[in-house]
């Protein structure tokens, strides 16, 4: 009974995780989908979001609606300056190019928050001040329920703009066959920069989530970010959206359930090591093997 | 209509277009024929944006184009079904169409149910994904999708490519249909033959440059023939 305890409240963490990691995957997929790139200045970008709320909350103690608008707008700031500089210069082919590129942008973002916040961590207020719900046995905390809701009402906004709109008509077809596209009529490039700009706001928010459940904010959340988010993708079979929600939900519960039965070490290992496995066997779900 | 002059594309150091000029008439059905390689492609994709020249003007209803990207290319009226037909697989066959017409705002219901009743069997699959189709299907999907932007200039880049005599046909009764109902249609074609039976002008191109214009009736078809897949100089 202890066993099934610990499976149904590892579960439960690991779903709360896994919905910041979603957050995390849709905005790199929606990058990777439409653009073919990977774009490693993503969480960075977004951590630059989370400083300019923990600035904005130390400074003024900004209400959390506010820092978290702050959070987005800094966010989609930071990505506008990442797309204009490492991916509008190389659209048409040269995607190591594109990737080297967002690697410097990503060591110049941090670098930014450094200077700007130069102390390693800073605080960043509670989602919810009060206690864990408890349901029974079990405890769930309510700043990760929060998350929870904000990702699902994140995908079903998303699910309306793609499928019901003629932006996300637009975006479809893009991510489809962007010469294609272009060729329908579709203005390719200012498509890319709305996605990124919806990508980033989206990270912004996720970075926004992020700091507020673990209360503080350090320029390693920028990496974290990119890492988890990268990881979500490629675990949902890269470039699929529903897939980023699915591999960001597996990811949480293999990190929750190895962290409680193998110890914190063992579960990133874990986690790497069944990447690993699903790069090199690609099971039929991995579309990855379309998109070269 | 179109008037293209000296015109000259490169991929890199590579020439592909070596100063192209060709004129192609309004209500008319013009065909460029020429062996694999000669830079057909090259050509229709410069013509609608995807490619940049490198030299040369092509105008289109007096007024200089070139250079332009695909999608003012489109606005200007000049669509073009691409090699592979290129339909979008993961979304509808409704949908492809929708995004035909992605530049207009008006109404499309009348234009949806002119393609549907040109090509039945896509209203049919309408809710089906297009990547799912048949060859035969995607391309006239293709076409479909690039009627819907009402062209006034349709560029069609190898429709019959990889598809069975009888669908190939069914194209080519489509394209005279097409131009019997007004449009201005300019061709590219490695099927000869089919091509010369609906044209009224044809080109031959041959490494880069046009190196024969004429009618039909004008030069021998055997010869014409022979010249569009081996070139004159062998």
């Amino acid at each position: 009974m202890a066993l099934l305890a610990d499976l149904v409240q590892n579960t439960l963490d690991g779903v709360a995780l896994g919905a910041s990691y979603a957050l995390l995957g849709i905005g790199f997929t929606l990058i990777f989908g439409v653009l073919r790139r990977a774009n490693l200045a993503y969480g960075p970008a977004l951590m630059l979001g989370a400083y300019a709320a923990a600035w904005a909350s130390l400074s003024f103690h900004a209400g959390l609606l506010v820092l978290a608008g702050i959070a987005v707008a800094a966010s989609i700031v930071a990505g506008a300056y990442v797309e204009r500089l490492c991916f509008a210069p190389h659209r048409k082919g040269a995607a190591a190019a594109a990737m080297v590129a967002s690697f410097a942008l990503w060591m110049q973002l941090e670098e930014v928050a450094m200077l700007a916040m130069p102390r390693h961590l800073y605080a960043f207020p509670a989602l919810y001040e009060g206690g864990p719900l408890e349901i029974g046995p079990f405890v769930v905390r309510v700043d990760a329920l929060l998350t929870l809701l904000a990702a699902v009402a994140v995908c079903a906004l998303l699910w309306a703009i793609l499928y019901r709109t003629r932006f996300g008509l637009a975006v479809r077809a893009v991510i489809d066959d962007s010469r294609a596209a272009g060729l329908a009529g579709i203005d390719v490039p200012k498509i890319f920069m709305l996605v990124f700009a919806l990508a980033s706001a989206i990270g912004g928010l996720a970075g926004f989530l992020i700091a507020a459940s673990h209360e503080q904010v350090t320029p390693m959340l920028g990496m974290w970010s990119t890492l988890k988010g990268m990881l979500a993708m490629m675990l949902g079979g890269l470039g699929s959206l529903p897939g980023a929600v699915l591999g960001g939900l597996a990811l949480g519960l293999i990190e929750a359930h190895a962290h409680w039965f193998l110890g914190p070490q063992l579960r990133d290992f874990l986690v790497y090591l069944l990447l690993f496995a699903l790069l090199a066997l690609r099971p039929p779900w991995m579309a990855g093997a379309r998109h070269g | 209509m179109l008037s293209v002059r000296d015109l000259a594309t490169a991929y890199g150091k590579i020439e592909a277009l070596k100063g192209v000029s060709l004129d192609v008439a309004p209500g008319s059905i013009t065909c460029l024929l020429g062996p694999n390689g000669a830079g057909k492609t090259t050509l229709m994709l410069t013509i609608a944006g995807v490619l940049k020249p490198r030299k040369g003007s092509i105008r289109f209803a007096e007024s200089e184009i070139s250079g332009l990207p695909p999608d003012a290319i489109v606005k200007r009226g000049i669509a073009l079904v691409p090699e592979n037909r290129l339909v979008f697989p993961s979304m509808t066959v409704l949908e492809n169409l929708q995004a035909g017409a992605y530049q207009r705002k008006d109404d499309l219901g009348a234009d949806v149910e002119r393609v549907f009743a040109r090509f039945p069997r896509l209203k049919e699959r309408a809710a089906q994904q297009a990547g799912t189709l048949s060859g035969g299907e995607q391309q006239m999907l293709a076409v479909g999708r690039a009627l819907m932007s009402r062209p006034r200039l349709l560029l069609m880049d190898e429709p019959s490519l990889g598809l069975a005599p009888l669908v190939v046909d069914e194209i080519f009764r489509t394209i005279a249909e097409l131009h019997r109902d007004g449009a201005t249609i300019f061709l590219v074609e490695q099927n000869a033959h089919m091509a010369l039976k609906v044209a009224q002008h044809f080109f031959l191109m041959e490494q880069g440059k046009v190196t024969f214009s004429g009618n039909p009736g004008s030069l021998a078809e055997d010869e014409v023939i022979r010249r569009a897949y081996l070139g004159s100089s062998r």
